[in-house]
C-alpha cells in the first residue's frame, strides 16, 4: 500500500502538490524508474555502437567480403544504425509514456 | 547563371518568409500559440531542418573524399544525438519550461552566477558552430560566381544578421520545416540521378582496390590560384602554365613540391597529386571505416562518437525548437521523428564523397574538397542537367548555411543582449524600442567574431570545425543537462567548476589543433577531437565539487517540475514560462 493512502482524506495528489515527504518519494520513484529505462535503452545504445567501430577493425574479413560490389564493412557502417536508432528510440518513447501514464492512475486514485 | 538565380530565390524566399512571419504573429505568445498547433511531424521535421547544417550538406562529403569512408561515423553521431537527447532531455526539460540553456541553469541551480558563466559557454559554442557556416558559404558563393572566398563569408554574415535583425526564422516552425524538405530534395534528387546516369558507383578500382584518384580519360587542366604544396603519389608527367609560360615537368612517386599559381595540366590516367596536409590514401585504405592513424583511428572515431552523441542537445539554438511542443510526450514524439528524418537525410552525402573520388578527383590538389557536392553535378552531366542539378545542390546549400547559422545568431544575439548587456550597463528600466535595437546590435556584434576566425579557418575542413564545437558542448553541457536532471545534488559550483574544467581542455585542444594545422598521429587524433577526454573530466569534475560542498540542495520543485507528468493538476510551481515574460529578444 502506497504510504499516502493511509493519511485520512488526503491524496497522493496532495501530497505532491504540497511537497511533502511523501510526495517526494513518489516522485523519486518514478523519476528512478524512467532513469532506468534511459539507462537500459543507453545500454542497449552502446552495445551496439560501441563494438561495430572495434568489430570492424578487429575482423579484416568485413573489408575484404563484397555485397553488390561493396566491402560489408562499408554496409555496416552505413545500413543498420539508422533504423536501430529510430526503433530503439520509439521503443523508449512507448516505455516512457507508460510509466507517466502508471504514474498518473497513481496519484489520481480515489 | 541558373545556380545563382536558385540561391538567389532561396536567401529571398528565407529572409522574406521569415519577416513575414514576423509580422503575422505579434507576439511571442502568438508564436507559441500557432507552434503549439503543429503536429509532432511538422516540429520534428522544422528541428531537423534547423539542424541540417554545411557539416552536413557539405562538410560530411568533402571530409569523406579527403579522409575516407570514416567520415560517415559523423552523419551517425549527428543522428545519435537525437537518441540521446530523446532519452536524458527531451521531455523533462520541456516540462520545465526553460528555452534557452542559460534559463535552465539559473532556475535548476537557483544560482544567477551559473547563468553568467552558462552565457558566457554559449557564445563561445554558437561562435564555433557558426565559423564553418560562414566557410561553407564562402566556398559556395566561389563555386557558383567565382567570387573571392570572403565575398562569400561576408554576404552570408551580412544576409543572416539582417534577417535575424527582422525577427526572422525565430519560432517559425513552417519556414525551417520547409527548409528541411528543401534540403532533402536538393541532396537526395541529384545523388539519385547521377548515380542512375553512371550506372551505380563507377571506377571501383579507386574507390575500394589499390589504385589513387586519378584522371579521366582526357587530360584534366586545375586552376591553382596561390603558390600550393602537393604530393604526387605516382610517377607522372605534368605541364604548369602560368603567366610566364608554360613547363612540362616529371614527378616520382612520392615526390613532394610546389605547385605555382597557374593551371596544372594532367595527362590522362595520372594519379592526382594531393595537396600537403592530406595523406594520399589508395581505393582499400579509403574504404576502411576504421583503421589506421590519425583520423582514421579507433581513439578518433570513438571521441567523434561521444562527441557528437553527447553534444548535440548542448547546441545553443537545439533548445528552443523543444519549446514549440505542448508537453512532455509530444517532445519524446518529436524526437523519435526526428531520428526518422535525419536517417533519411544522411543516407545521400556519402554518395558524392564517393562519387567525387572518382569524378572531381582536381579537387585534392587544392584541398578544396568541402566542395565536392556543389561540383559534382556538371562534372558528371556536362551540359544543362548538370547546370540544373548544380544549382539545386547549391540552393540547398545556401538553406543549410542559413537556418542553422540564424537560428545560431539568434541564441547569441539574444545571450548578448539579455545576459551581457545588462550587466555592463547600470540602466535601470528599458523600452521595448532599447530592447529591440540592442538585439540588433547584439546580432552584428555576434556575427562579427565568427567572420574574423572564418578568414583564419580557411584551410581547415569544415567537419573538422564542426567537430570542435560538439566537442565543447559535449564538455559543458551535456553534463550540466544529465547531471542537473538527473541528480538531485548537483550544486552551482559544481556544475560551474565541470563547465570550466571541460571547456578549458577543450578549448586548448582544439586551439593547439588549430596552432599546429592538424597534426598526426595519435596526439593529433586526441587534438582534433578531445571529447574522449575533456568529457568524463568534467563529470567527474561536477560530481566530485558537488560532492564535497558543504551545501545538500534540496531540489524538490525543480525535480517535480521536471518530472511531474502533465495532467495532476498540480499547482504552479514556481519555474517561469519564458513565454509569459513576454518576448526576451526583441522579436
Amino acid at each position: 500500500m502506497p504510504p499516502g493512502e493511509e493519511l485520512g482524506g488526503r491524496t497522493p495528489r496532495d501530497e505532491l502538490a504540497e511537497a511533502t515527504a511523501h510526495g517526494a518519494l513518489y516522485l523519486r520513484r518514478l523519476r528512478q524508474r524512467q532513469l532506468a529505462l534511459s539507462l537500459l535503452a543507453l545500454t542497449a545504445f552502446g552495445a551496439i555502437v560501441g563494438v561495430l567501430p572495434l568489430a570492424i577493425d578487429i575482423v579484416p574479413q568485413l573489408r575484404h567480403v563484397y555485397v553488390l560490389g561493396i566491402p560489408l564493412a562499408i554496409w555496416l557502417l552505413v545500413v543498420p544504425l539508422p533504423p536501430i536508432f529510430l526503433i530503439l528510440g520509439a521503443l523508449y518513447a512507448r516505455r516512457a509514456d507508460a510509466l507517466d501514464e502508471s504514474f498518473r492512475e497513481l496519484v489520481r486514485r480515489r | 547563371m541558373i545556380a545563382i538565380l536558385a540561391v538567389a530565390a532561396v536567401t529571398a524566399g528565407t529572409v522574406g518568409l521569415g519577416a513575414m512571419g514576423t509580422r503575422l504573429a505579434r507576439t511571442t505568445s502568438d508564436l507559441l500559440v500557432a507552434s503549439r498547433a503543429m503536429t509532432a511531424w511538422w516540429n520534428a521535421a522544422a528541428i531537423s531542418g534547423e539542424y541540417l547544417s554545411a557539416a552536413s550538406f557539405l562538410g560530411i562529403a568533402g571530409l569523406e573524399m579527403q579522409n575516407g569512408i570514416t567520415a560517415l561515423w559523423q552523419s551517425l553521431g549527428f543522428t545519435a544525438g537525437y537518441l540521446c537527447l530523446l532519452l536524458f532531455v527531451a521531455a523533462p526539460l520541456r516540462r520545465f519550461g526553460s528555452y534557452t540553456i542559460s534559463d535552465f541553469a539559473e532556475a535548476r541551480l537557483r544560482s544567477p552566477r551559473i547563468r553568467g558563466l552558462a552565457s558566457a559557454t554559449v557564445l563561445l559554442i554558437g561562435g564555433f558552430y557558426l565559423v564553418p557556416q560562414l566557410k561553407g558559404a564562402g566556398l559556395a558563393l566561389n563555386v557558383v560566381t567565382g567570387a573571392p572566398y570572403f565575398v562569400g563569408v561576408l554576404a552570408v554574415g551580412i544576409v543572416v544578421c539582417f534577417n535575424v535583425g527582422l525577427g526572422g526564422m525565430r519560432g517559425i516552425t513552417y519556414v525551417q520545416a520547409f527548409q528541411f524538405w528543401l534540403k532533402v530534395f536538393a541532396i537526395a534528387l541529384p545523388a539519385c540521378l547521377l548515380l542512375i546516369h553512371l550506372g551505380g558507383l563507377p571506377a571501383r578500382a579507386a574507390l575500394f582496390g589499390d589504385q589513387y584518384p586519378r584522371v579521366g580519360a582526357t587530360a584534366t587542366s586545375v586552376s591553382v590560384h596561390a603558390p600550393q604544396k602537393v604530393t604526387f603519389p605516382g610517377a607522372t608527367g605534368y605541364r604548369v602554365v602560368t603567366s610566364s609560360g608554360s613547363r612540362t615537368l616529371y614527378a616520382s612517386a612520392g615526390e613532394t613540391t610546389t605547385l605555382p599559381a597557374g593551371t596544372l595540366i594532367l595527362p590522362p590516367r595520372a594519379d592526382v597529386p594531393v595537396a600537403s596536409g592530406t595523406t594520399p590514401l589508395r581505393g582499400s585504405e579509403w574504404a576502411r571505416p576504421v583503421g589506421g592513424s590519425g583520423e582514421r583511428s579507433p581513439v578518433f572515431v570513438y571521441s567523434l562518437l561521444i562527441a557528437t552523441f553527447l553534444g548535440t542537445m548542448g547546441l545553443p539554438h537545439i533548445l528552443v525548437r523543444f519549446y514549440t511542443n505542448p508537453d512532455g510526450p509530444a517532445a519524446r514524439h518529436t524526437t523519435v521523428r526526428v531520428l526518422g528524418l535525419l536517417g533519411l537525410f544522411y543516407i545521400f552525402p556519402g554518395i558524392y564523397g564517393a562519387l567525387g573520388r572518382v569524378l572531381v578527383p582536381q579537387l585534392y590538389v587544392t584541398g578544396a574538397t568541402d566542395t565536392v557536392v556543389l561540383r559534382l553535378p556538371q562534372a558528371a552531366w556536362p551540359g544543362t542537367v548538370g547546370n540544373v542539378l548544380g544549382a539545386i545542390t547549391a540552393a540547398g546549400a545556401f538553406a543549410a548555411f542559413l537556418s542553422t547559422s540564424s537560428g545560431l545568431l539568434v541564441s547569441i544575439a539574444g545571450t548578448i543582449s539579455h545576459d551581457v548587456w545588462p550587466r555592463l550597463s547600470r540602466e535601470r528600466t528599458t523600452t521595448v524600442g532599447i530592447r529591440r535595437l540592442r538585439f540588433r546590435l547584439a546580432a552584428v556584434l555576434g556575427m562579427l567574431a565568427p567572420i574574423l576566425m572564418a578568414f583564419f579557418a580557411q584551410g581547415v575542413d569544415i567537419a573538422v570545425l564542426v567537430g570542435w564545437a560538439f566537442a565543447l558542448a559535449a564538455s559543458t553541457f551535456c553534463p550540466l543537462f544529465l547531471l542537473g536532471i538527473w541528480w538531485t545534488r548537483l550544486t552551482a559550483a559544481g556544475a560551474a567548476c565541470g563547465m570550466v574544467a571541460g571547456a578549458a581542455l577543450a578549448t586548448s585542444g582544439i586551439l593547439a589543433g588549430l596552432v599546429l594545422g592538424e597534426p598526426s598521429g595519435a596526439a593529433g587524433a586526441l587534438l582534433a577531437q578531445p571529447a574522449i577526454v575533456s568529457v568524463p573530466l568534467a563529470f567527474v569534475t561536477m560530481i566530485v565539487v558537488s560532492l564535497r560542498s558543504v551545501e545538500r540542495p534540496t531540489p524538490d520543485a525543480e525535480m517535480l517540475a521536471l518530472h511531474a507528468p502533465e495532467g495532476l493538476d498540480l499547482p504552479e510551481t514556481g519555474v517561469r514560462d519564458p513565454f509569459v515574460l513576454g518576448p526576451r529578444a526583441g522579436a
